[in-house]
């Protein structure tokens, strides 16, 4: 055990900062629109590609550095410390998939130009009638000589308005149980068909979108994996979904932290016992997280794959970022609800989802449970 | 960048868990059979006895090692007065530089050293206080360590008892707070310095989170395996989505204070002493906001049995409501946490 940069990793965290001194993208958080917010994520892409800094823990012969998991925890941490953009996530796990499942000539295409950000990927997994259960999914994708024809209607695709492809799920079979009949597919979301919609979140912003599905022809080589295969695929990609990535929520959570610290010093609340304790659990919980963290990075540094111990950590998460904006809404309430500070009000909304997306609270402890726990299923 | 225990740590850690089942209670009929000194010995042959002496000055064991150890002997609920004695009582003669016969003296034969409390547990007590102060240490405890803090610097005094306790005051069955009976005092070994009492605390907050941890663990690991056989309505009750968002719930809270303290245990001897006990409150804040849940829902998922005097489940609840205490709470950690944060009042 021993928490501080092994001499590797302290040398590419100061490389990384020094380049981050000069090539950091700003503007991304006060962006006027998501349109704005795309473009500026597209052009970080690029410049992380050409420093070098994408694809850190892929393997080489698919276009990564092959570095240890601890480098993408560092880059995690390092970019979110000098409040770049998000990195982007989508190339993460959708590469992931791609390395494990794809052909080589999927490989050859596709590999190269997600690492350089040319594709810009979305997911199209949610459906109005399969969430949590997702493999309840409906979108029917119907064999027609060297295609597929894909009719349905996919929700929650982030960033749909603006990606270039999708990896999508659709039924190929639906005599089997469900999780077999499911396959994965590499989509052009500039096919013929396709109709990308905004879906406004409760705050009132286009945060995401659904994603109308007619009579799309997708060819045959553009599948991932055999048929049937989805389900596995879907589960590799969302266990990719965590991990080193959560560092960078925890940078902007400390940063979030001592904003709020400020504000409520200022408001002269700081000598509250009460608004105190509150204050230094929220710090408390961001420590406890944070070091929850490190623990799974220190399991996939050894060579484990992600498992299900993530769910912990999604657990965490949620219930940081809930109570911290739980938290801001009580100190600043009346500001909060009479328009003087949106901020909150905005972050308040976005923390909402986070017991939602990516698997809810309630997946979370069946998956502890049973799979972590070992407790019986019916 | 590593978190996580390594092979020789691993190999410790199932060692000391093996031994703890051993000396352990199972149940409350242990607690008449076992016999002290006897367990104690076997701390000794272990080497688990001078984890915090020093070599050439520096400890034999780091902190991880005496989390390590601390958290597999709650876990079997060993009736010994590890903590107190054999780490916090052997780091304050190791701190204080006192001489190696005192120092063979606490690892000896019987736990013969107790610390002296305050009366909310929250500190160290100083020797004017000893009257109203609480020892914590086991029963064969001849000698009781307190702070002296009347002349310019702070002195180490041992009180040496003139007759053995008697009056154990402890809400858990397998640690000793006893009343103070008449003693007399000497100083021992050089002043303690602030920086000092600041890595001592934080080694006490760590091994005490471990403690609550090692107890959590275990005492979940029980009520699952319980809800693999307990059948109601024809089916184990594991399978009731509501025993497993129960257990669900309490598993992240144990996982995640048993990531609070495997760092704050590393920093004791990594970090400078106050960032050290920052990580030290920091664990022990979480292990206090959730050991009494964890162990309570212990109890809820056995049921009536876990109710009762005869089930050991009210073992781990009466050592984390100990453990919660020592030290101090939540509320203590969370004051002094915003105090470095925010700036005193």
């Amino acid at each position: 055990m021993d928490y501080r940069d092994s001499a590797e990793e302290a040398e590419y965290r100061a490389g990384l900062r020094a380049w981050l001194e000069e090539n950091v993208q700003s503007g991304y958080e006060h962006a006027a629109s998501q349109q704005e917010r795309a473009a500026i994520a597209r052009t970080w892409h690029r410049k992380l590609y050409e420093g070098g800094y994408i694809g850190q823990s892929w393997p080489v012969e698919w276009g990564g550095k092959g570095l240890s998991p601890a480098m993408d925890a560092i880059l995690n941490e390092e970019t979110g410390n000098f409040n770049a953009p998000p990195l982007p996530g989508t190339a993460g796990y959708i590469g992931r998939a791609l390395q494990m499942y794809g052909t080589d000539p999927q490989r050859t295409r596709f590999l190269p130009a997600t690492i350089s950000g040319d594709i810009q990927w979305c997911q199209g997994f949610s459906e109005p009638s399969a969430g949590s259960d997702l493999a309840a999914l409906r979108t029917r994708a119907v064999r027609d000589g060297d295609e597929y024809i894909v009719n349905g209607h996919k929700m929650w695709t982030s960033g749909g308005q603006y990606a270039d492809w999708c990896l999508l799920l659709a039924r190929t079979d639906p005599d089997v149980p469900k999780h077999k009949g499911i396959t994965a597919f590499l989509v052009d979301m500039k096919t013929p068909g396709i109709t990308v919609s905004p879906i406004v979140l409760a705050d009132g912003s286009p945060e995401t979108s659904e994603v109308f599905w007619e009579d799309v022809r997708v060819p045959a080589d553009q599948r991932l994996g055999d048929e049937g295969e989805g389900w596995r695929i879907a589960m590799t990609t969302v266990s990719y979904e965590r991990g080193p990535s959560d560092i960078g929520f925890i940078s902007t959570y400390r940063k979030s932290l001592a904003e709020l610290e400020e504000a409520a010093a200022k408001k002269g609340l700081t000598s509250s016992a009460e608004v105190r304790a509150r204050l230094a659990r929220a710090y408390v919980l961001g420590e406890v997280l944070r070091l929850n963290v490190l623990q799974q990075l220190s399991l996939r540094i050894s060579g484990r794959p992600p498992g299900e111990e993530g769910s912990v950590s999604k657990q965490l998460w949620t219930h940081c970022e809930q109570e911290l904006q739980h938290l801001a809404l009580d100190l600043f309430g009346a500001e909060a609800v009479t328009g003087q500070r949106p901020d909150y009000l905005h972050r308040y909304f976005m923390s909402r989802p986070i017991s939602v997306y990516g698997g809810s609270s309630q997946i979370q402890k069946n998956i502890i449970a049973q799979r972590v726990l070992g407790m019986p299923r019916k | 960048m590593y978190a996580l225990l390594n092979e020789e740590q691993l190999a410790l850690k199932e060692a000391v868990d093996s031994l703890a089942t051993t000396v352990g209670v199972a149940n409350p009929i242990d607690l008449e059979s076992r016999e002290p000194v006897q367990g104690w010995d076997r701390l000794r042959q272990m080497g688990l006895l001078d984890l915090r002496r020093r070599d050439q000055g520096s400890p034999a064991a780091g902190g991880v090692e005496v989390m390590i150890v601390a958290q597999s002997l709650a876990a079997g609920l060993v009736p010994l007065p590890f903590v107190p004695t054999a780490v916090l009582a052997t780091e304050l003669l190791s701190l204080a530089g006192a001489s190696e016969s005192c120092l063979d003296e606490a690892v000896g034969t019987g736990s013969k050293y107790g610390l002296l409390l305050r009366p909310d547990l929250t500190a160290l007590s100083f020797a004017a206080d000893w009257p109203d102060s609480l020892v914590w240490g086991g029963a064969d405890t001849r000698f009781v360590l307190a702070l002296d803090s009347s002349g310019d610097d702070v002195r180490l005094v041992r009180y040496e008892l003139s007759a053995p306790l008697s009056n154990n005051l402890s809400v858990d069955l397998t640690q000793g707070l006893w009343l103070t009976p008449t003693a007399t005092n000497e100083v021992v070994g050089d002043p303690i310095s602030g920086a000092q009492l600041q890595a001592w605390t934080a080694l006490a907050l760590s091994t005490i989170g471990a403690d609550l941890v090692g107890i959590m663990r275990y005492a979940l690991q029980g009520a699952i395996a319980y809800s693999r056989d307990r059948v109601a309505y024809g089916q184990p009750i594991g399978t009731f989505q509501a025993i497993q968002h129960l257990a669900a719930e309490t598993h992240v809270t144990i996982e995640a204070a048993y990531g609070a303290v495997c760092y704050a245990a590393w920093c004791v001897d990594e970090l400078d002493p106050d960032d050290a006990l920052q990580a030290a409150r920091t664990a022990k804040a979480y292990c206090a906001a959730v050991a009494r849940t964890a162990t309570e829902n212990v109890m809820q998922i056995y049921g009536g049995i876990g109710q009762t005097w005869e089930h050991p489940a009210h073992f781990y609840t009466r050592r984390a409501l100990l453990g919660t205490q020592l030290f101090g709470d939540e509320s203590t950690q969370l004051a002094e946490i915003a105090r470095t944060r925010l700036g005193g009042i």
